[in-house]
């Protein structure tokens, strides 16, 4: 890489200006110049004496367009620069003000504790190029799973039908109509066997490529799709201009409106035709219409679902009011209203903003009370996490842990929690107070801002838990006779948090979900494996 | 505790203000970009003084202060809960963690800076430092000082880039002085 391209990739990275394939490119050249480095650190220098010097200036006259966030940062670089003796006096005045025995919160110090552990020794990593950002009834061969905002698998994929379209990490968005077969080989290859495959190339990803049998494409900034079939392969620009590399033929451009059909070796010029090849917004068109049919029919099932005397309760976290009525209509002893604390409008599964509740603000929680004793417990919601960053990130807690009380919470490795206490101490020989039922680990952070449905079904006649994710088990546990606990009570309780602070006791463990919940329910019974797939199937977005 | 101003705690004040520089140029270097670079320093700096009593005198209070920042970055990247896309690799990090730790010319290069951007012509100095006095946007900014977007850019580049080659000159200067 030259010097001046990598003078500019550094500049746009410091000005938080740079697009992803330029940070892949600068990542690369880092890794293997110290002289890269060593440019890169001399203008993070030359970054931070700018900065210090404009923070002086900030004294001596107003800036341009200041803001609150700008002065606020400035502030705080301004004990980091002035030198040696004001950065002295500033820690200081930090020691007076900030006595280290100031108290932290018990649950908060552990939580960093724990990370400190496990994060500082691996990183978090992922594997792909791109994600799936929507489909219409596709149908993908050999068992390929893959739902909106999945990370796309490596090798080659076999859409049979239907449409997906795909969002690569250089920003090429791509169309893929069945039946069609492709690999996508990097952030900027693609390599199409059979079908139609319409590409957008934003600015940064020039250069984009796609590769076929009978020759390659590559983009200069434009639209235009491929389609690759048995009697052979039409190349057509939809938009702005490409190079045309056919196998075993002279190079060429095409422009705007040009096309090309290559069978048997014989090339012959045709006329783009843009109606042939389905684009993003005939895409979102139709996605748009059916999840408008999905919400609908999801209505529909609410409505009969409030019909049935086992549900106990169910809330849809819409926000605009902080109470959130149960929908249960046929209960006999039903679980009240639900009131919002803290937590905050999101969008929900559908996309529809305020429908949705995000629990990360501190202290978010919906409370509620439900009486009676169950002998069997089914608890499904629809939930979206960020991250589980607490030890114990919560879904359905009643408050304190008295004997015969379900908690449902997601330990920080991504497994799913339950359990019911069954003794108060002290504690037999080898005996606890509860048995936990622990799912296998279903969470990493690919699935971060993805929905999922959990399920969690506490069996008492058949003597089983079974956990679910999107309509299928997750792992399925005998309950132990000597830990079985046939009268389940809940009582007060939360959703996406655990406990009250008692007064004068105002320190809590830090457990609230970060993420958001939409929809929650709760039933008397135990939901068989076919019930629970058929919610997951007319709930899914 | 103790009174603040002991001599274990001078001695650790001193330490601390004297790895300012390289610890801010690394999480700086973690964090490209990122207007809050220097709140996560800021951070770091509090957590330094709050884990001072874990400090061992006897051992590298430089390593001991990197990895705190390293940890308050990754806190601070999982508190945004933000994809990874304009993170470095790990191994990048970690080269990125060991030459700036081991390096010790950055007062050095740093200083040389501040002489030549005395020598810029006045209003090309003014507009490098107006730039990091706003928290606006590139093209924000360039319609504030009535500039294309591009042109400023290009400008501000050169600027940097004349400037890093001044430092170079001099570093080289003092060397064989």
């Amino acid at each position: 890489m030259k010097n001046t391209e990598l003078r500019q990739l550094i500049d746009a990275a410091l000005e938080g200006q740079i697009s992803e394939a330029d940070f892949l490119r600068l990542e690369a050249e880092l890794s293997v110049d110290p002289e890269a480095r060593q440019e890169y650190y001399d203008r993070i220098l030359l970054t931070q004496l700018l900065a210090a010097e404009a923070d002086e200036k900030a004294g001596e006259q107003p800036a341009v367009t200041p803001t609150s966030r700008t002065r606020v940062a400035l502030r705080h670089w301004r004990w980091a620069f002035a030198g040696m003796a004001s950065v002295c006096a500033a820690l200081l005045a930090f020691m007076v003000l900030q006595r280290p025995d100031t108290p932290l919160i018990p649950g908060q110090s552990q939580v960093a504790e724990a990370d400190l552990g496990t994060d500082s020794e691996r990183e978090q990593e992922s594997s792909g190029y791109a994600i799936v950002s929507g489909q219409v009834d596709p149908i993908w061969a050999d068992e390929t799973s893959l739902t909106q905002g999945s990370m796309v698998p490596p090798g080659e994929l076999h859409l049979q039908s239907g449409v997906a379209q795909f969002e690569l990490f250089s920003g090429v968005t791509l169309v893929v109509e069945g039946e069609a077969r492709f690999s996508i080989l990097s952030p900027m290859e693609v390599l199409v066997t059979q079908g139609k495959v319409r590409a957008r190339v934003p600015e940064p990803a020039q250069g984009f490529r796609v590769l076929t049998d009978a020759g390659e494409v590559v983009d200069l900034g434009t639209e235009f799709a491929v389609d690759v079939n048995a009697d052979g392969s039409e190349v057509h620009v939809l938009d702005g201009e490409i190079d045309w590399h056919p196998r075993g033929l002279p190079a060429q451009r095409l422009e705007q409106g040009d096309a090309t059909r290559l069978a048997g070796g014989v090339e012959v010029p045709i006329a783009a035709n843009s109606a042939q090849f389905v684009g993003p917004e005939e895409l979102q068109q139709r996605l748009k219409s059916r999840t408008e049919t999905r919400i609908s029919r999801w209505e529909a099932t609410t409505g009969e679902l409030a019909r049935d005397p086992e549900l106990i309760a169910h809330y849809q976290m819409s926000s605009s009011q902080r109470r959130l009525q149960n929908l249960a209509e046929a209960t006999l002893e039903p679980a009240s209203e639900g009131a919002v604390v803290a937590a905050a409008p999101a969008a929900d599964r559908w996309g529809r903003s305020a429908q949705a509740l995000d629990f990360s603000p501190a202290g978010s929680r919906v409370r509620v009370h439900v009486p009676g004793e169950y002998q069997n417990l089914t608890m499904v919601c629809w939930v979206k996490i960020n991250s589980l960053d607490r030890w114990y990130n919560s879904l359905f807690l009643t408050d304190g842990h008295e004997l015969g009380e379900p908690h449902w919470q997601i330990m920080d490795d991504g497994r799913l929690f339950f359990s019911v206490k069954k003794y108060d101490p002290p504690f037999k020989e080898g005996m606890r107070d509860k048995h936990i039922f622990y799912s296998p680990k279903f969470w990493n952070t690919s699935l971060s801002g993805r929905w999922l449905m959990l399920a969690t079904v506490y069996d008492g006649t058949q003597k089983q838990v079974t956990h679910y994710l999107n309509g299928s088990i997750l792992s399925r546990e005998e309950i132990p006779d000597e830990y079985l606990v046939d009268t389940i009570h809940i009582g007060d309780a939360s959703l996406c948090n655990w406990g009250l602070p008692s007064r004068n006791q105002p320190r809590f463990a830090i457990r609230n979900l970060n993420g958001s919940l939409d929809e929650f329910m709760l039933f008397s019974e135990p939901l068989s494996e076919q019930k629970i797939q058929e919610l997951y199937n007319l709930g899914k977005p | 505790m103790s009174e603040p101003t002991s001599q274990s705690e001078a001695q650790f004040v001193a330490e601390l203000t004297a790895c300012q520089l390289p610890l801010t140029l690394y999480i700086r270097s973690l964090l490209p970009g990122d207007g809050a670079a220097g709140d996560v320093a800021q951070q770091t700096n509090a957590k330094i003084w709050e884990k001072r009593d874990e400090f061992d005198p006897g051992t590298n209070f430089k390593a001991w202060a990197f990895a705190i920042a390293r940890y308050e970055v990754l806190n601070y990247r999982k508190q945004q809960a933000r994809d990874a896309r304009f993170v470095f690799s790990q191994e990048l990090e970690q080269t990125i963690a060991s030459e700036i730790e081991n390096t010790d010319d950055f007062e050095e290069r740093q200083e040389a800076l501040r002489l030549c951007l005395q020598e810029l012509r006045p209003r090309d100095r003014e507009l490098l430092v107006s730039r990091y006095a706003s928290s606006a946007t590139l093209s924000e900014y360039a319609e504030v000082v009535g500039r294309s977007a591009g042109g400023l850019k290009v400008t501000l580049h050169r600027l940097r880039t004349a400037l890093l080659e001044c430092m170079k000159r001099r570093l080289s200067k003092w060397g064989t002085a």
